[in-house]
């Protein structure tokens, strides 16, 4: 059974129990994917904002890209709240996963959130 | 009225006001500073002998009614620290009171002949001289105190710390805040050496029965503000309990941290165990638990955004304001030091010094990479702060910035370019903002180039803005944009909403076009943005600067950046195309 450790940043840290920052460790089937964690610790998906698998940032606010990657034994979770900034000027040529990547090719990669 | 310059001559101690030239008239803020200078000062002088000028501007909306966050001031001048041309911007009191006195620009030239030390009261009536010894060797928190008890009207102060008076290259200029606390800096560049090689140690500016900012057309500028106030307010990042109010600028340090380009132990990594003890995130849990200081804070009085925060001590009394995110990082995961209220303390004694956080944090980092201190000591890194307070040569040393320090300690990662050091965005790591630190006219500078929004910089569909091809016109793009709102006197930030609310954008250049009259639209911005670059970029030229200024440091290409492991991969060519219309 994998193990993902997982930290929420900012209000939303209220999931994991905390204030401004929560850290959790959580056990998840074998077939364990991104949408699997969320539901598992009940973070609605409007109230997510930029989530990061081990450095590598796969949603960002507005956009459910990330949903079916999957997850296995070690990997961190970095989720922050949807008002959590990150300018693109300071994100351009930071790693991508594949579908986050193909997403904002489509929906224009310089905006700073996708909600509408 | 029509706005004036005020030029004050500190080799005879004596003022008058200019009618601003034709040439000048459309510039305010930056774009006003860069001309003069550009035009004034010979780009081959030293930066503190006679020949050097300090020229401070507000912007062209500074002191408007109600223009929203609108209170950025402009220094300028020939940088002792990158030795080019130099604007640094700070918030803080100063820009809409020099505006209400119909000011468009004060230069500040020449050196007292009698070595004497002054401290210039700027009112309606004009500039009185007034022997500063009595202040000379104090803080900048003592400075502020003594001249609002002297002077009526909770004045702006505008002001330098020891570091100034000894003419050290790391030297910011410091202005008060609205509860007049010194934490406002133009920081960057070293122009706080520039202010103390005129003998200034500080200006206050009262503008009691000022004449006010004249407005062209009031009915654009009304729309022009209500349309940017309204993107402000409805945006996630800026509005009232937004990201940027609820956690200041800090709120980047977890994300920035958790993508891997977290300046941590003097540019060797990119991820730092501590950051989250050390973040935005971690500010508003202490405030909240020690039951004093505050988030939402206001740099100025008219500020809707509120990025800046009051830190308190353990007794929850005010320590000090603000904590931002590149203060935390260089004082912080670049020492390798996981502690805010350390963070907080040294940041005190930069405000009271007169220090740049963002260089005087990374020579610290420096000083601890030569062996000399072990990363993550926060008492010594604590202490050397005495040494810069005593003047010691090693507080001397420190005082002149990462460049200086790692040549006297042998060290070879040195984290500069032209001269100043990067801030908290590793370029190994997020590569644009390296095209920008490399090859924007003042040294290694985060905010030199904001996004804006494609449709409006007109790039939209030219570029693929995720590939390493489009970050040369990206790049300029950005710092075009950025160079035109440093000029309007808003807030970097607005940057944010309006790259997502088109009415946004059209509202700001509706403002300024309201109160300057001139006809500027959304779609003006970037071609007088790239004015403003051209003529900074000719003095940089005429200083001596050559593409090999445009570099990223050495290390940055070889030693690869965990966690990604990867190093700086943008070619040569592509740094030299950002700027290569300029000469062509
Ligand atoms: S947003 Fe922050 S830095 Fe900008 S003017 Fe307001 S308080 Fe100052």
């Amino acid at each position: 059974m994998p193990t993902i450790n997982v930290t929420l940043y900012g209000d939303i840290a209220q999931y994991g129990s905390g204030k401004q920052l929560a850290t959790l460790d959580l056990d998840l089937p074998q077939d364990a994917n991104i949408g699997l964690l969320l539901e598992r610790i009940r973070l609605p998906s409007e109230e997510r904002g930029y989530l990061f698998v081990n450095s590598v940032l796969h949603d960002v606010p507005g956009l459910n890209a990330s949903h079916n990657d999957p997850l296995k034994d070690g990997d961190h979770v970095g989720i922050f709240s949807i008002s959590h900034m990150w300018p693109y000027q300071y994100r351009q040529g930071i790693h991508l996963s594949d579908t986050l990547k193909a997403a904002l090719e489509e929906k224009g990669v310089m905006k700073n959130t996708y909600r509408e | 009225m029509a706005r004036k310059i005020l030029r004050i001559k500190m080799d005879d101690l004596s003022y008058k006001y200019e009618e601003v030239p034709s040439k000048w008239a459309k510039w305010g803020g930056r774009g006003l500073t860069s001309n003069i200078v550009a035009e004034e000062v010979d780009p081959t002088c030293h930066p503190l002998g006679p020949n050097n000028k300090l020229v401070i501007a507000p912007g062209w909306v500074s002191g408007t009614p109600a223009a929203p966050s609108s209170g950025r001031t402009s220094f300028g001048g020939k940088s002792p620290l990158t030795g080019g041309i130099k604007e640094s911007n700070s918030g803080g009191t100063s820009s809409q009171k020099i505006a209400k006195l119909g000011l468009a620009a004060i230069i500040l030239e020449g050196m007292p002949k009698d070595s004497k030390w002054y401290v210039l009261v700027i009112t309606k009536d004009g500039v009185k001289f007034e022997e500063a010894n009595d202040l000379l060797g104090k803080g900048m928190y003592e400075v502020d105190e003594i001249l609002w008890k002297k002077y009526p009207n909770k004045p702006a102060i505008i002001g330098i710390g020891m570091v100034g008076e000894k003419k050290l290259s790391n030297a910011g200029i410091s202005v008060n805040d609205p509860e007049n606390k010194p934490g406002r800096y133009a920081g960057r560049g070293g122009l706080g050496a520039v202010m103390g090689a005129r003998g200034v140690k500080a200006i206050v500016v009262d503008d009691t029965g000022g004449p006010g900012v004249e407005i062209a057309n009031m009915d654009l500028f009304k729309t022009g503000r209500k349309k940017l106030t309204d993107a402000i307010t409805s945006h996630d990042l800026t509005k009232p309990g937004g990201g940027l109010n609820s956690y200041g600028t800090n709120v980047l340090m977890n994300i920035i941290n958790e993508a891997g380009g977290l300046p941590t132990r003097n540019f060797s990594a990119g991820y730092f165990e501590g950051a989250s003890k050390i973040s935005g995130e971690m500010i508003a849990e202490t405030v909240e638990k020690r039951g004093g200081g505050m988030t939402g804070h206001g740099c100025h009085t008219g500020c809707i955004i509120k990025c800046s925060n009051i830190y308190p001590d353990e007794d929850g009394n005010d320590l000090v304001s603000p904590v931002e995110y590149e203060t935390a990082m260089s004082l912080g995961s670049n020492c390798g030091i996981d502690d805010l209220d350390y963070i907080a303390k040294m940041t005190y004694q930069c405000d009271d010094l007169g220090l740049d956080t963002i260089e005087a944090g990374n020579t610290i980092a420096v000083y601890m990479d030569s062996g000399a201190l072990e990363f993550g000591d926060k008492e010594g890194a604590l202490s050397l702060f005495d040494e810069i307070r005593q003047m010691t040569p090693l507080g001397r040393i420190l005082g002149q910035g990462v460049k200086a320090t790692a040549e006297a300690f042998g060290v070879f990662r040195v984290p500069t370019i032209k001269g100043q050091s990067m801030p908290a965005y590793e370029p190994r790591a997020i590569k644009g903002i390296g095209v920008t630190y490399a090859t924007t006219p003042m040294g290694a500078d985060h905010t030199a180039g904001y996004t804006i929004a494609p449709e409006i910089a007109g790039v939209g569909g030219k570029v693929d803005p995720l590939s390493d091809e489009g970050k040369s016109e990206l790049s300029l793009t950005f710092q075009a944009a950025t160079a035109f709102i440093d000029s309007t006197g808003y807030c970097l930030f607005i940057a944010f909403p309006i790259l997502d609310i088109p009415e946004g954008w059209a509202g700001m250049a509706e403002s300024v076009a309201g109160v300057t009259g001139q006809s500027i639209t959304g779609d003006d911005v970037i071609s007088i943005g790239k004015e403003i670059l051209k003529v900074e970029r000719d003095f940089n030229t005429r200083a001596g600067f050559t593409a090999a200024d445009d570099r990223p440091p050495e290390f940055m290409r070889y030693e690869k950046l965990p966690p990604h492991n990867e190093v700086w991969t943008v070619s040569d060519k592509a740094l030299d195309e950002v700027f290569a219309w300029v000469n062509s």
